[in-house]
């Protein structure tokens, strides 16, 4: 069941370098640079410690620094001295030491960094593990974390050889490129020499793509995520799911070997895959019967582990699989499936609004109605005015007043609008891209410009042929193209775009769709004329997601490249699903 | 060749001396070098001449002339001395001229006589005049040391980072000394001073009185004393005409020589090379040059003219009007080599290559008598060693031939040692050339390091030479070449003929983008020289915008420095300029200049919301920006404000401005909070328990679970809240509290506005199973299969199916048939659907 790769795929180059070095820059900076000998987590609470010297390993951030300053100047005031010290990962910025010097603290902490952007997740995923790029980038316009990105980017062709073609789509993600070229070009030539491994890099911006992001996952390492949070490639499964009294954290990556054969499937088909896996799991467990002692001892000391190992694998897949089911079909699960496809098909819009309406009326979730509420915007190009109004006051009179901050988020964002008469939009169109002729204010992803993008989904939707044709079922179990990780019902756009790119080895062809996705001016192809590159390296694909991506998207390109011989690697600031998206957006009374 | 050792002059037995000309100065000087104040630097550095120094009674027409010279006597600067007068002229270790006034002053010139700054050595020495001054060398740097007419010394040891050290007194100094010099010993410098039979050692803290051991009697005054070039050695010269040599601590006697003129010598300096075991002095008279060491004969020369003594690393220049001449200690391989009747190796190598070249088979047979003794290895080297001592190219090669005659019969030789001396001698011959004139000799070539000699060169102009050496020795581009056409390039913007854009333009096309080459220096040079325009055309070049901005914001052109930054895409190099800004401009100005750098605001902002929340409202103040004044507002309504009547009041100015943004949406959004606020609060005092900051819908619910069903009904017609919501609520109310009459006496009040289905759900969610089935009978019939099977009545569930003629039912109920005991119900189900398609 679970789709072998072709013979001929290229193979992952080794990222475990990458923790390596890592790790060994960590264990240098806190054993021989600050002699640390105990970590504690940074909570918003003093630590209990009595050491004479502190060491704080942070992002740099200015809350955090704003709770050192706090914390210093609390050690200050009861006369107690200490040696503060300061670890930003991955980089430093210059507003926090703007922070720790107005808070009058910059002389008494030293400060260092830790470059450290990558973290492998698993063999093809690589994470920044910055959730707060899309908030700081999407909504406040905050540009600080594209050198973060360009650094990245820089470390891994370093590494892994030079990249010999390069697309795009979006503002961050041109930003980042040009960040990234010029990184190249000031370092002049480390990596000239080198054969590149990995062949074709694409980047693209989140907001390009929010529509599959707001949907709800239905393949299996989606689901997981969606419904225990995946938490830096690992997952706390609680008593419900390990059938015992304890919370048990497992790793999610390809070592572990039932998970690496269910995590892209289907979840209808993932039931049957593990009963049938247990059934096989008992067969040989069954041989020990009938087997001579050499024999035995052979299978104790050489296949027992194995089987013990994937048996408890297995026992905690089937009892996470339980616990996904229990909690779907009580929400009325296929219900709520059935209006996002509703909503990606474009018809009946009428009763989704209506099924959101109730769905704010039962008080199901605040972030669940919100995310139905966006999803209805995108694909329509906003709400009407009068459900626009109707559904925020509902929303605010269940969930707080707060929440109007929240709505003015998502308007800025672009992700939940009202349909505006259509003079108005020209108006701002016309104002935007005045703003974007000026080289400078080119550079910047303004409210304004948001304000005004039309999503304009359906239209894309068509000219992708996003919304395949179904003639009877679509066979989950033998999924005929990438729409199999919502059920068949929709191709994923972000992965829709990768693939004619790729297909097209450029832009071309594209211009209608890149208009309608207003990237107009920020979809980039960048060709180095490299002979060395190996048939094998330019089947290798890194993929960045600026702004995160989901489970579903990595399992569309997986499928993808088992179907034209690529093999995908993900680089993204964090794995996000619609929940992140919508918290990141969400204003909470502190 | 025989007369190669003509000029070798054996002092004792085991040392010889030799001296040779190195050029023959064509400087064409008018006066006497004695009525001249001169200044030698050493390692073949620079000579500065100043004539006609400061005689009072001369007419001020007659001003001296300071003149600069290269060590082969070209000129390099001339120009005429209009200040102070000058007490003495020295180099400082960078190739820089001091010059001592009498004042005290001490100015410095560069080597083409370009002003470079001054300093003074203090208010004692501009009070009492300068009476002698020495420009003296150690590993900080160059030092100036002073002594003033009152007799005291004055110090400084390092003049790039002048601290000025006055030196304790000399009890019962009345006169000048009769003679003084600078020491320096364990890093610090120490002034030594003769005082008729006395001699006295002056540091820092303290004067003491010191005897050279050994030391004849019957001296009553010293003359003369010198130092060595490493402060190692000292020599004193008395009025006997004794020379004393010691070690400079004082400590131990070398040897000592009695030379029986009395005439104090002009000059006395140290003749040694490093680690040799040979001491010599020379001393000059007016006419006679004489060396002396651990031996009983000295070595005499005559001197024809007015000469010069500068004392280098490993011997002693010596020039005068016409020549300019080297005399050192004949080094150790070159005396094996040439010495007569020399048997060593590399002389015997020497020896077979020459037979060699004259095809005899006498070549055979040294080489063999070498090999014999399996010396050849020493032979070659030595020959290489010897080659590098030579001053003369046709010796040099000679040497070389020898050594690379002699490597051919050696199995695995290692070159690099040839190889480098090849190389070194070419540099060096090259910049001993005439035009150049630095006499180095290998040794001071090796001290001083190819790149400070890349250094001095630059200091010369002589960049063509400088990057051809480079690249001849193919250095580092980054060390080499780049560095020097850097320096060009500062060179160039000096040149203010020339206008800003040939200037930019020569640059860039000389420069390219050779790897190394900071354009942002060579332009802060260019603003260093007084030119903005020049300096911003060549930042251009620079590549690295993180370079262009602090010179930029130097320059005052914060606001390009600000879209410079911006293109960058450096966040933090933006956030540098707006703090650089935000103290230049006025807030106005600031706020108007982030206005149209879209990004630079939205970065200013985010800093602002966590640090100065008040400066951000003025940011939405001037853009008018309402809408985001509003959510300001907001926010503030319950993260600021603790009072309810400070939250009200936030919540009107919000109102205020949403209504200015022409949102009215949001405006009624906030005036319904300050309305729910001021509510809440009323509940609060007549009904106590918590209220405050619930939604509409909580505070609703709150009041039905309360038992407060008309105030919860008041509310919700005040507010508004659909009859939908209402009734969702109430049942989800009603049913938590599980007050199930007052459930059904609700489901009886008119008809649902969402039907019945929800109380079956509601019910079976509170696992009450017999409600649920009263209201399972009220369902519509559309609903009412679904709420069948929510109750669990599968049989009458298919019924109704069934009697519906559904078939997306009927398949619900049968997905729902499990076990043995709803068999039956499926059976009931497939037989209905089997005669429906019969139909």
């Amino acid at each position: 069941m679970a789709f072998p790769h072709r013979p001929d795929a290229p193979e992952l180059p080794d990222f475990s370098m990458l923790k390596r070095l890592a790790r060994d820059q960590l264990i240098y900076l806190l054993e021989q640079q600050h002699e640390v000998d105990k970590l504690y987590k940074v909570e918003n609470k003093p630590p209990f410690s009595s050491s004479e010297q502190l060491c704080f390993l942070v992002r740099p951030r200015i809350k955090n620094m704003r709770y050192i300053a706090n914390l210093v100047n609390a050690d200050k005031m009861a006369g107690r001295t200490r040696k503060y010290k300061v670890i930003f990962s991955p980089q430093k910025f210059y507003a926090c030491e703007m922070v720790l010097e107005e808070e009058g603290i910059y002389g008494d902490v030293s400060c260092d960094e830790w470059a450290f952007s990558l973290l492998p997740l698993d063999v093809d995923l690589l994470s920044m593990e910055l959730p707060e790029f899309f908030r700081d980038y999407f909504l406040e316009g905050d540009q600080c974390w594209i050198n973060t990105v360009a650094q990245a980017l820089h470390l891994l062709s370093t590494l892994y050889g030079p990249f010999p073609n390069c697309y795009g789509i979006g503002r961050c993600a041109k930003m980042s490129h040009e960040l990234w070229r010029k990184l190249e070009e000031e370092e002049d030539g480390e990596t000239k020499g080198r054969r590149p491994e990995i062949g074709h890099v694409f980047l693209l911006d989140r907001d390009v793509d929010f529509v599959t992001a707001l949907c709800s996952q239905v393949v299996y390492e989606g689901l997981v995520d969606d419904t225990f949070r995946v938490k830096c490639g690992s997952v706390d499964f609680g008593p419900e799911v390990t059938s015992s009294d304890k919370s048990l954290k497992v790793l999610l990556n390809a070592e572990d070997k039932v998970f690496n054969e269910i995590r892209n499937e289907h979840f209808s088909n993932v039931f049957g895959f593990l009963s049938q896996k247990a059934r096989n799991l008992q067969a040989q467990y069954d041989r020990r019967r009938g087997m001579d002692i050499k024999q035995m001892k052979n299978f104790v000391s050489q296949e027992l582990k194995g089987l013990k190992q994937e048996h408890r694998l297995l026992s905690l897949h089937i009892g996470a699989c339980e616990s996904i089911m229990k909690k779907k079909t009580k929400q009325d699960f296929q219900e709520l499936i059935k209006t996002e496809h509703a909503l990606l098909e474009g018809f009946s819009i009428r009763e989704s609004t209506n099924y959101i309406e109730e769905h704010i009326d039962r008080q199901v979730s605040p972030i669940e109605s919100l995310r139905l509420m966006c999803l209805l915007s995108i694909t329509e190009n906003g709400l009407i005015p009068k459900d626009y109004r109707s559904l925020k006051t509902q929303y605010l009179q269940s969930y707080g007043p707060e929440h109007l901050l929240t709505f003015s988020n998502l308007r800025r964002a672009g992700l939940l609008t009202e349909q505006a008469p259509g003079d108005t939009l020209t108006a701002m169109e016309s104002k935007v891209s005045k703003l974007v002729t000026d080289k400078a204010a080119g550079k910047i992803t303004d409210a304004f410009s948001s304000l005004a993008k039309r999503s304009n989904f359906r239209a894309i939707s068509k000219k992708l042929n996003l919304i395949p044709r179904v003639d009877g079922e679509y066979d989950l179990k033998v999924p005929r193209d990438m729409a199999y990780v919502f059920s068949g019902a929709y191709v994923p756009l972000s992965c829709r775009i990768i693939e004619q790119v790729l297909e097209r080895q450029s832009w071309q062809g594209l211009d209608e769709v890149v208009r309608l996705l207003n990237c107009s001016e920020l979809a980039f192809t960048d060709m180095t004329k490299e002979d060395k590159a190996s048939s094998e390296s330019l089947r290798l694909i890194l993929v960045v997601f600026l702004g995160g991506c989901t489970f579903s998207e990595i399992s569309a390109l997986r499928f993808l490249g088992r179907e034209k011989g690529y093999r995908f690697i993900f680089l993204t600031t964090a794995v996000t699903n619609s929940v992140r998206l919508m918290e990141a957006m969400s204003e909470v009374k502190a | 060749m025989d007369c190669y050792t003509a000029n070798w002059n054996p002092l004792g037995d085991s040392a010889f001396y030799r001296k040779y000309e190195l050029y023959s100065m064509d400087w064409d000087l008018k006066e006497e070098l004695r009525d001249c104040l001169v200044a030698a630097a050493p390692y073949g550095g620079p000579i500065a001449l100043l004539r006609n120094p400061g005689r009072k009674e001369k007419p001020a027409s007659a001003r001296p002339v300071l003149e600069i010279y290269s060590a082969s006597g070209v000129p390099l600067a001339s120009l005429l001395w209009k200040s102070g007068p000058m007490v003495s002229l020295g180099w400082s270790a960078e190739e820089e001229l001091l010059c001592v006034q009498e004042d005290g002053v001490v100015l410095v010139y560069g080597l083409h006589g370009d002003f470079r700054r001054h300093f003074s050595m203090g208010n004692e020495v501009l009070q009492n005049r300068v009476l002698d001054a020495r420009i003296f060398h150690t590993e900080f740097g160059s030092g100036v040391a002073i002594l003033t007419g009152a007799h005291r010394f004055t110090l400084s040891a390092n003049v790039g980072d002048l601290k000025l050290r006055r030196m304790p007194e000399v009890p019962g100094l009345q006169s000048a000394p009769s003679c003084w010099t600078t020491m320096c010993q364990d890093r610090v410098a120490h002034i030594l001073l003769a005082v008729g039979p006395d001699l006295y050692l002056l540091d820092h803290a303290a004067c003491s009185a010191v005897t050279p051991p050994g030391l004849a009697p019957g001296v009553s005054s010293f003359l003369q004393m010198a130092v060595s070039f490493t402060y190692r050695h000292l020599a004193l010269f008395t009025d006997t005409g004794y020379i004393w040599m010691g070690t400079a601590s004082l400590k131990e006697k070398l040897c000592e020589f009695n030379c029986n003129i009395r005439a104090p010598p002009k000059q006395m300096v140290w003749c040694s090379r490093p680690r040799s075991k040979e001491r010599a002095v020379v001393v000059a008279w007016e006419r006679r040059l004489m060396v002396v060491g651990d031996a009983s004969e000295s070595i005499q020369f005559v001197l024809d003219e007015d000469s010069y003594l500068v004392p280098e690393l490993d011997g002693v220049r010596i020039f005068s009007r016409s020549t300019h001449e080297f005399l050192h200690e004949v080094p150790v391989a070159s005396e094996e080599i040439f010495k007569i009747a020399s048997m060593a190796p590399g002389a015997l190598l020497l020896e077979a290559q020459k037979e060699y070249e004259k095809e005899s088979q006498k070549a055979d047979e040294y080489l063999r008598e070498i090999q014999e003794l399996g010396q050849l290895p020493q032979a070659v080297q030595q020959c290489i060693e010897a080659a590098g001592h030579e001053h003369w190219p046709d010796m040099q090669k000679s040497l070389l031939r020898a050594a690379s005659f002699g490597k051919c019969f050696l199995d695995r030789f290692p070159p690099d040692n040839f190889v480098r001396m090849c190389q070194d001698l070419r540099v060096l011959n090259a910049i001993r050339d005439y035009h150049i004139g630095i006499p180095l000799t290998y040794s001071q070539y090796k001290q001083l390091t190819i790149q400070v000699l890349l250094d001095r060169l630059v200091l010369r102009r002589l960049y063509p030479l400088a990057i051809q050496i480079c690249e001849y020795l193919r250095l580092p581009e980054v060390q080499g070449v780049s560095r020097i056409l850097a320096h060009w390039a500062c060179y160039k913007v000096q040149q203010k003929d020339v206008s800003d854009e040939d200037v930019a333009r020569a640059i860039n096309q000389k420069l390219g983008d050779t790897p190394g080459v900071s354009y942002s220096d060579i332009a802060a040079r260019a603003y260093g020289c007084g030119r903005t325009e020049l300096s911003i055309k060549l930042l251009e070049y620079e590549p690295r915008s993180g370079e262009q901005v602090p010179l930029l914001l130097k320059m005052k052109r914060s606001k390009l420095a600000l879209s410079k930054a911006i293109e960058s895409g450096d966040t933090d190099l933006v956030f540098t300029v707006l703090l650089h800004l935000k103290n230049e401009l006025n807030r106005g100005d600031f706020f108007m200049t982030l206005r149209n750098q879209p990004m630079a605001l939205s970065l200013y902002r985010q800093f602002c919301k966590h640090q100065e929340l008040e400066t951000l409202k003025d940011l939405y103040n001037q853009d008018d920006n309402h809408q985001e004044l509003g959510s300001f507002h907001v926010r503030a309504s319950y993260a600021a404000e603790e009072r309810i009547e400070g939250r009200v009041a936030a919540l009107q100015t919000a109102a205020d401005a949403f209504y200015k943004a022409k949102n009215e949406f949001a405006a009624k959004a906030t005036e319904d909070q300050m309305r729910l606020l001021r509510l809440q609060r009323r509940l609060e005092d007549e009904l106590g328990g918590r209220f405050l900051d619930l939604s509409v819908h909580d505070t609703v619910t709150t009041l039905i679970l309360s038992g407060q069903n008309k105030r919860a009904e008041q509310l919700a017609r005040d507010f508004r809240i659909p009859d939908k919501r209402l009734w969702w609520l109430k049942l989800t109310a009603l049913a938590d509290m599980e007050d199930w009459e007052e459930l059904e006496k609700f489901s009886k009040s008119k008809k649902s506005p969402i039907g019945y289905l929800p109380f079956v759900e509601i019910c079976m969610k509170q696992h009450n199973k017999y409600e649920a089935k009263k209201y399972a009978s009220r369902v519509g019939p559309e609903q009412k299969v679904k709420a069948l099977l929510l109750v669990g009545d599968v049989a009458q569930a298919a019924d109704v199916a069934i009697e519906h003629r559904n078939e997306a039912e009927m398949s619900l109920v049968l997905s729902h048939c499990t076990g043995a005991t709803d068999g039956a119900t499926a059976d009931k189900i497939q037989r209905a659907r089997a005669q429906a398609q019969k139909k």
